[in-house]
């Protein structure tokens, strides 16, 4: 079922991170259900927000990307979303055997995918960009996002609780680090031609 | 004598209180000039309550007076118990307590009065640099004095750390702070032009590089291992980093300088050392986080630990970021913007605060011979910290990418699409969240100040005896 998953989380996270656990999905289900979906939101919105409505910065008239330059930017950010997923949870993987934590790989990407639900919802405030407000939504979607990695990684991973608190430490930091490098090429590739063109 | 029988705790201790003194103050400073960025009229019109002054308070407060005492504490704690033996001259390990106190009260009068050299995080005129350099010496005396005296032939990593920090910062000061005196409170530094700058940030990243950096990894390598009552992971990998540490820094210091008067080459150098320098910064971070990750059935028990932890994530993050923004089309963008605020601040809330209240945590109750006052506390802290911390550091991740694209917007007729003070208005709402993750920082210091003071009141300071070493 698509999307399955989405509303339990929000509810009642702990049940539905058990039940996405046992229910040992392979990574192209898992994408094909849930991340293909969920990262359109961000992506559509986001092009929307840039090129239909625009946003005003100062309080003056609103500023909109062209099209064309809204669409290419768009379509960056959606594959860069699924590559973030594949990353993190490949990451999540790799550090599994420091933390004793024998997992399949497909487990640790749906962990990955699944708890970064609350980023991608929040990316529908996008359709009407107000930056500090946009912010706001973030932060929030960020904690829970923060608190659904503490909940959820010691339930998929089988872990113990202390172990699981910084194994989640551990993932929270490699996703920072991957922010980080995801800001940094965006402005390369900026700098390089593939910059968003304004129009006022 | 019986005295020789002991370890020195009296110069840790008053170096340990004031660490919280110093950090309560810096932090304090920090959070009104964060609200002056936010509401500009908080300056009252009074010169000395200006930003301009106040800033190099705030940031001489937090690194020298803060972070200072804390090296200083630590490095004095750390080789005593690793050399087993007392600390070397005692009558000037006391002089550099009372003269580091003498320099942060100097500095507090004279930045507000608005004596400065100019120099970023090397502001103080030159009479209060002589006074450094004095201290300084004989800081320098009584570490190898103590580590030339030890009782067993390996000098553990940590001194390595804490010996680079005390040579290099001394060769810094004495490089960059070469100036002519016109009078008692004006000088002028003895370099002109751009290799003034270059020299200046050659100081400055290396001050970073140094002071924030090595000796903390001197903390980093005593205090994990003991608070996790583990080995160091990788003892070989701690030596290894530790020389391409110290070779590699100090060539990063032009990426301060990108597209600016430097030579281009001297730029480019800057940046591919800047680059390289993550390999020797990351393999301190996974000796730490492999240390610590032995230890995870004390987590819960003990949230000393979650501040390591975390402080050694920050440090990770931080120097992944650090060399991501030395790249000069990254620069380009990034510099003169709010997101080197919120990469200094991911690196000195992240890395050195949360390390330094880690170590002093678990340094204050051994020194006065104490259980801490509240564990549930250390706890509170640790959460609230950490809630400053990203508040800080997400807002000036936005902020900075904004600023820097409104500063480059262009129309198709060429001109600006933005005036600087149509970026400003923008920052506006970012900078009351920064402000207000800073307050979180602050409010935080503000309990660990309570739970020591709580801890200490009446105790009697311990004395430690100085145990054979194991052959």
């Amino acid at each position: 079922m698509v999307l399955e998953h989405v509303w339990g989380l929000i509810t009642h996270p702990k049940e539905e991170w058990k039940d996405i656990r046992d229910q040992r999905c392979s990574v192209t289900r898992c994408y094909c259900s849930h991340v293909l979906f969920l990262a359109a939101i961000p992506a559509v919105a986001g092009f929307i927000g840039t090129s239909q409505v625009g946003w005003s910065v100062a309080g003056d008239l609103p500023v909109k990307l062209e099209a064309g330059s809204a669409l290419r930017i768009s379509i960056a950010f959606y594959f860069a979303m699924l590559v973030t997923v594949f990353a993190i949870g490949k990451m999540v993987h790799w550090m599994g055997q420091t933390y004793g934590a024998e997992q399949t790989l497909p487990q640790c990407i749906a962990l990955a995918a699944y708890t970064a639900t609350p980023l991608f919802l929040v990316g529908v405030m996008m359709i009407y960009p107000i930056p500090w407000l946009d912010f706001l939504a973030g932060i929030i979607a960020l904690s829970y996002t923060v608190y659904l990695l503490y909940l959820g990684l010691p339930i998929m991973m089988q872990v113990d609780q202390d172990k699981g608190f910084l194994f989640s430490s551990a993932v929270l930091a490699v996703g920072l680090v991957m922010l980080v490098g995801l800001m940094a090429t965006s402005v390369i590739l900026w700098s390089t031609g593939m910059g968003p063109a304004f129009m006022r | 004598m019986a005295t020789q029988d002991t370890y020195n705790y009296s110069v840790v201790r008053q170096f340990s209180v004031m660490t919280i003194i110093w950090g309560v103050v810096g932090m304090l400073v920090g959070v009104l000039i964060a609200a002056q960025m936010a509401w500009p009229v908080l300056n009252f019109d009074t010169p000395w309550l200006t930003f301009s002054r106040l800033r190099p308070l705030h940031t001489n407060a937090v690194i020298f007076a803060f972070g200072g005492s804390a090296l200083f504490a630590t490095s004095y704690y750390v080789v005593q118990r690793t050399c087993h033996t007392r600390l070397f001259a005692p009558g000037l390990a006391a002089f550099t307590f009372w003269g580091w106190q003498l320099v942060i009260v100097l500095a507090a009068i004279s930045l507000p009065l608005g004596y400065t050299t100019s120099k970023e995080y090397a502001e103080l005129e030159w009479p209060i640099d002589i006074l450094i350099t004095l201290v300084w010496v004989s800081y320098a005396v009584v570490f190898f004095g103590t580590i030339f005296k030890r009782k067993v032939q390996h000098i553990y990593v940590a001194n390595w750390f804490f010996g680079a920090f005390i040579i290099t910062v001394a060769i810094l000061h004495l490089g960059n702070s070469a100036a002519l005196p016109v009078s008692f409170t004006k000088s002028y530094s003895v370099y002109s032009g751009a290799q003034d700058a270059m020299v200046q940030w050659w100081y400055g990243h290396n001050a970073v590089g140094f002071f924030l950096t090595a000796g903390f990894l001197g903390m980093m390598y005593y205090f994990i291992p003991k608070q996790a009552e583990r080995p160091v992971y990788s003892y070989r990998l701690s030596v290894v980093h530790f020389w391409a540490l110290v070779f590699t820094y100090i060539w990063a210091g032009p990426h301060h300088l990108h597209y600016t008067a430097l030579p281009d080459w001297t730029q480019s150098v800057g940046m591919v050392f800047s680059l390289i320098l993550l390999a020797p910064s990351w393999g301190g971070m996974i000796n730490g986080i492999m240390t610590l990750s032995g230890a995870w059935q004390k987590l819960r028990s003990d949230p000393i630990l979650r501040f390591l932890i975390v402080s050694v994530s920050f440090y990770g993050m931080s120097t992944f970021e650090g060399p991501m923004m030395s790249i000069k089309t990254v620069n380009a963008l990034s510099h003169y913007t709010d997101w080197t605020i919120g990469h200094v601040h991911s690196g000195a809330l992240g890395w050195v605060a949360l390390v330094s209240m880690g170590s002093m945590y678990y340094l204050i109750p051994r020194l006065f011979n104490r259980e801490i006052y509240s564990v549930k506390l250390i706890e509170v802290h640790f959460w609230v910290a950490t809630i400053g911390i990203i508040l800080y550091i997400t807002s000036m991740w936005v902020s900075g990418v904004m600023q820097g694209l409104m500063w480059r917007a262009v129309n198709p007729d060429g001109t600006l699409t933005y005036s600087f003070v149509e970026s400003v208005q923008a920052m506006h709402p970012f900078y009351i969240v920064r402000w207000l993750g800073g307050t979180f920082f602050l409010l935080g210091m503000l309990i660990m100040a309570y739970n020591v003071f709580k801890t200490i009141k009446g105790a009697t300071p311990a004395e430690a005896a100085i145990p054979a070493p194991a052959h």
